[in-house]
């Protein structure tokens, strides 16, 4: 009997090890994927906040720009910079043949020629002078300067030719390649040219669309929420409202897209591509969140609380308001944060309402064009330059702060407010 | 207390049932409450003793699947009726509950709480004043002056119990309902609550639910004795102790049930 009483008690000891050991193994595989990925992410994308500039020896020569003898500030804006741009590209080797002095034009971006009129623009004096001009190098050179290029490829495999890594070499021993802080990638909008694309864009179209959602979302998610806990009856047909109102939130996001295309686009007519239907797109799947979130804070509020306002004289519409609500906005906000961050890396919807249009100019308000954050992702991991590939991880870094710093917003309030009451 | 020699009845409730759905918690009360005494209702659990309190101040209303039937005259009018004012009867009839429970406000903002819904101060001062002087019939002034402006949560369960008494009769009330307000508390805090409750009944008409049969001895002039929704028996509180006619009466007080 004692002993079959042991065995028993040995088994039960057993069984808990058994389990922590599952457990434990499972925490170790999720911390190990996770590891995985964001090294994956930084090893790759880390690079996309260096850009590489060349140092070139420009000569502003007022006959290459057609320019008179002491040129005013709009002549300086009128003329032409191109020829003088080339010319400078030309300069770096002077006996290159037609193809090399293309190639040569090649290992800068296009803005070159923006790049050296700014210079000029910034000291009118530099006229019939020489200076150094950083230019931004071609995303190939770019990436052959990060080490990310093979260079042992055959050259007809490869972007970049053997004449312009020669003069590019050149350039290394020379000390006229730089890397510095890829300042651009924030400041630019999306560009063709992986060198000169940035998020600005994007990360413009993501804060309107948010904000958009929030605006749109927050009040009728929370007046939706306090009304079907506190005042609607409970019968079938709140329950039925009830049991759709958390279907709604499964509702996979694309159809949200469909609903958007089909009726915010088709019947409304509203300006496509824009944050605008973005965020009321987004805010159709985050309504069911903030509600649900909203109800179960509401919910947490002790009815004692209820009872003494309601005791005291106050109505039900006081005691809502002055008691309850205020008690459970903690709960509220944070779930609310939590739904916009869901929002906020949100694809599919996005594509379908058109925001996946190519749009090289930074939106001023909810009504330009504009893509977000995600969609930028997964417009430059379609692209084949090897130039968006670390962009794309860029991006995707730039996504997770601005994820990681809404969450910790959430935890914050949820921590800072729910003190209060215990 | 008695008026030319006839006792003033405050509350009239007469032929009450109360149903829960389909069950019955309540069964045909007929209770008058004296005015300025302290009623206790005693009872073993379940009997309806809080569920009869709570048709009172018509708090049942809260509860969905509660109906109450009969009438409950309160200066000659029927709380029941369609036309009673819910608000208006509860500014009336104040109730402290069984646990303390403060608003996860500051003191000051709990007691001015019901005078700022009700219109009742005109100015800050006025104000000022009505959160004094409810704290001092209360006895919590001298504990809480000097915090008036912390919050009511931080206090020690007897002080928020009585916080929430102060809370009760910031507006005036002339009836105070409590359900079993010291069962959270310990006994020197009972004892606070205890000689408070006798220094209100000047100016209040008080009915206290409570499981303590010598709280009750303590500091009602009448009982009422509540078994399986019924009223067994009711009268001084002096007799139902001393000579009670029912014998179930007989049987609780000397604690054989309950």
């Amino acid at each position: 009997m004692n002993k079959n009483k042991e065995k028993l008690l040995n088994s039960r000891y057993r069984a808990e090890k058994r389990f922590q050991f599952y457990g434990k193994s499972a925490i170790f595989l999720a911390l190990l994927f996770l590891t995985i990925f964001i090294f994956k992410i930084f090893s790759t994308g880390y690079t996309a906040f260096q850009k590489t500039w060349l140092i070139v020896p420009v000569t502003f020569d007022a006959e290459t720009m057609y320019l008179d003898e002491n040129p005013s500030k709009e002549d300086l804006e009128d003329a032409d910079y191109f020829d003088l741009a080339l010319q400078t590209m030309f300069n770096l080797d002077k006996s290159a043949t037609e193809k090399q002095q293309n190639d040569l034009k090649r290992m800068v971006s296009y803005f070159f020629e923006r790049e050296i009129k700014r210079e000029l623009l910034n000291d009118p004096s530099l006229i019939g002078k020489t200076k150094d001009v950083y230019l931004t190098a071609s995303d190939d050179l770019d990436q052959v300067f990060k080490g990310n290029y093979p260079r042992d490829l055959p050259e007809d495999q490869r972007r970049v030719t053997d004449y312009q890594l020669k003069i590019f070499d050149q350039l290394v021993e020379q000390g006229r390649v730089e890397s510095k802080f890829n300042l651009s990638f924030f400041t630019y909008p999306d560009s063709r040219e992986a060198e000169l694309a940035g998020i600005a864009s994007s990360f413009m179209g993501s804060i309107f669309s948010i904000l958009v959602c929030l605006v749109i979302a927050f009040p009728v998610a929370v007046l939706a929420a306090i009304y079907l806990e506190e005042f609607a009856p409970k019968n079938r047909f709140t329950d039925f409202i009830e049991v759709n109102i958390n279907n709604l939130a499964a509702v996979p996001s694309i159809v949200f897209g469909l609903l958007g295309l089909g009726i915010l686009l088709a019947v409304f007519q509203l300006p496509r591509s824009t944050p605008l239907v973005g965020g009321i797109t987004l805010s159709l799947m985050t309504l069911p969140t903030i509600i649900i979130a909203c109800r179960a804070s509401l919910k947490a509020v002790p009815p004692s609380i209820r009872e003494a306002a309601l005791a005291m004289g106050a109505s039900k519409m006081q005691t809502t308001m002055h008691h309850t609500v205020p008690l459970s906005m903690p709960g509220t906000l944070s779930g609310t944060i939590i739904g916009l961050a869901q929002a906020l890396g949100e694809t599919a919807p996005l594509i379908l309402i058109g925001m996946v249009a190519f749009v090289n100019t930074i939106p001023g308000s909810p009504l330009d064009p504009a893509a977000s954050l995600p969609v930028q992702i997964y417009i430059w991991a379609e692209s084949a330059e090897r130039g968006f590939v670390e962009k794309v991880s860029a991006c995707i870094m730039v996504l997770l702060g601005f994820l990681i710093i809404m969450n910790l917003f959430a935890q914050i309030i949820r921590h800072k407010f729910e003190k209060k009451w215990s | 207390m008695k008026k030319n020699g006839v006792k003033m009845i405050k509350i009239n409730s007469k032929n009450v049932d109360v149903f829960y759905g389909k069950k019955q918690a309540l069964f045909n009360i007929n209770l008058d409450i004296e005015e300025n005494q302290v009623t206790a209702l005693i009872g073993p659990s379940g009997c309806g003793k809080s569920t009869f309190l709570r048709c009172l101040n018509r708090m049942n209303d809260v509860i969905d699947i509660c109906r109450v039937k009969g009438q409950i005259i309160i200066n000659d009018f029927d709380i029941n009726d369609k036309s009673c004012d819910v608000v208006r009867l509860r500014e009336k009839i104040g109730m402290v509950f069984q646990k303390p429970n403060p608003f996860p406000k500051t003191i000051y903002e709990n007691i001015s709480y019901g005078p700022t819904i009700h219109g009742m101060a005109q100015s800050k001062n006025e104000m000022d004043e009505i959160v004094e002087n409810s704290l001092k019939k209360a006895a919590l002034w001298e504990e809480v002056k000097d915090r008036l402006h912390e919050p009511g949560t931080g206090l020690s369960g007897g002080q928020q119990q009585r916080l929430c008494i102060a809370r009760a009769i910031s507006v005036k009330p002339e009836v105070i309902l409590m359900d079993e307000p010291c069962s959270a508390l310990d006994p020197i805090a009972t004892a606070q609550i205890e000689e408070l409750i006798d220094e209100l009944k000047k100016d209040h008409t008080i009915i206290i639910v409570t499981h303590s049969m010598a709280q009750a001895a303590r500091v009602s002039q009448n009982t009422g004795f509540f078994h399986l929704g019924e009223l067994i028996e009711h009268g001084s509180t002096d007799k139902i102790f001393k000579n009670p006619e029912n014998k179930r009466t007989q049987d609780y007080i000397t604690g054989r049930f309950g």
